[in-house]
């Protein structure tokens, strides 16, 4: 067999023939260049390779990780002009081309609207309510969009608005809550936190502390607790001490969440 | 660039938010112990390498562009750690006895084997004995799902290289599992 027919082979293998290559294989087939016996094994060893199973690696190796970084930072302290730098540069990496854009339109749509209504205060309130009711109703739908992408894009959006009622926070909470993505819930932290002030966003923050599994988004609600001073985040971040078996780091984490908050 | 894609990820490491790596030892984490696993099967070295995939990325953090796939450059790494841990065994004269081991198979495995017909077994240890070359561009195809063109930059050779190499490891495969029934039966 020549090296073209291997290439071909290996390309059907991985699945990456289209229908051309497809029906190339055929002919070969046919004519009897690829032997249809030996292709068959192959497609179906490829198959089974599948089955195989690896183990999953322990906890250590999580905790020996977090220790190792944890150690890193300690060992690299910015000086405070490094910091600032820093800062700035996050700031204009935020700035993408498309939310300046977004930016300019709002502009010149509020621009617009508010020669037009000539001064007429209510109607501009009912406007801009009306935009921040859509961007809500968007939130929530994109929340339960099934690409991680876009659900991110909707805690983003969530960032943005000016008031939430309790549908919005509901979603937020589901999502915090059930999102398979770590960075989504990590992100939905930082959504909420803004929300801090709504007892409903203070309670479900809690509660969500016993349905975790994530290191970084256990020591995301660690940080967030501090911030919004929610002391009676303190039982439950005792009761995950003890019941489970954490990190180092982590553990060591919530002992000094814990501290600060009693 | 998405926020949370590798890239944006790895550039913020890169540029002192050392949290950021968290996120992707969460992402990568298994992907990484089930590559060398399939490379060493003891589960205990996989754990060290894993580790060390990460110290040298945030030792090499600097080094970091940002071109091709984040995966590629983290599994170039990989690649680099596991040769670096065999060379060093081999420079302290510390014989590398697993692969003896673990293609010997002593007659009551034998047996087990052939009475409950486990073909999975006889694959694993048809997969063990392929060549580590061979091995290597099945493992990264077949279990970590890269592209030929991406293995090929991980292994610094070219698609076509890798797809000749994908195919004839697969036939080699395929001779192994037959010799390996072959012995089973004769036992």
């Amino acid at each position: 067999m020549n090296e073209q027919h291997e290439q071909l082979i290996a390309d059907y293998l991985a699945g990456s023939l289209d229908d051309a290559g497809k029906t190339k294989v055929e002919e070969l087939i046919a004519s009897g260049e690829i032997d249809f016996m030996e292709f068959r094994e192959l497609e179906k060893l490829h198959e089974d390779l599948g089955s195989l199973l690896t183990p999953a690696p322990s906890k250590e190796m999580s905790s020996n990780f977090f220790a190792m970084l944890e150690e890193e930072k300690r060992s690299i302290k910015p000086s405070w002009v490094e910091s600032v730098i820093n800062h700035i540069r996050q700031v204009l990496e935020e700035l993408t081309m498309p939310r300046l854009a977004y930016g300019l339109v709002l502009l010149f749509i509020g621009g617009f609207v508010g020669t037009q209504l000539n001064g007429d205060q209510s109607e501009i309130e009912q406007l801009s309510q009306e935009v921040q009711d859509m961007r809500e109703m968007m939130m929530v739908n994109m929340l339960e969009g099934a690409s991680a992408a876009d659900r991110l894009k909707a805690v983003t959006i969530s960032s943005e608005l000016t008031s939430v009622d309790s549908e919005a926070i509901h979603a937020l909470l589901f999502t915090l809550n059930n999102d398979p993505s770590v960075n989504v819930r990590v992100q939905t932290i930082e959504a909420l936190k803004r929300w801090g002030d709504n007892e409903r966003v203070r309670q479900g923050l809690v509660k969500s502390i016993a349905k975790q599994q994530s290191p970084i988004v256990i020591i995301e609600l660690a940080d967030a607790m501090l911030e919004l001073e929610l002391r009676n985040s303190a039982p439950e971040f005792r009761k995950l001490i003890e019941e489970r078996t954490l990190d180092f780091t982590v553990k060591q984490k919530l002992e000094n969440s814990i501290a600060a908050l009693s | 660039m998405d926020s949370t894609s590798d890239k944006a990820l790895m550039m913020k490491v890169k540029n002192g938010d050392l949290d950021k790596l968290g996120l992707l030892f969460e992402r990568y984490n298994r992907p990484l112990f089930s590559f060398f696993y399939r490379m060493s099967k003891e589960a205990e070295l996989c754990e060290d390498l894993v580790q060390s995939v990460f110290e040298r990325i945030l030792k090499y953090r600097e080094t970091y562009t940002g071109d091709g796939k984040f995966t590629t450059w983290m599994f170039s790494i990989a690649r680099n750690a596991h040769i670096d841990h065999y060379r060093k065994l081999k420079r302290e004269g510390i014989p590398v006895e697993i692969d003896e081991e673990r293609l010997e198979l002593d007659d009551e495995e034998t047996k087990v084997v052939v009475n409950k017909q486990e073909k999975k077994d006889l694959l694993e240890m048809a997969l063990e004995r392929l060549d580590e070359d061979k091995r290597e561009v099945v493992i990264l195809s077949r279990y970590e799902g890269f592209k030929y063109k991406e293995i090929a930059e991980i292994l610094e050779s070219t698609e076509g290289a890798i797809k000749v190499k994908m195919f004839r490891a697969m036939k080699e495969l395929k001779d192994l599992v037959h010799t390996l029934n072959e012995e089973c039966s004769n036992e």
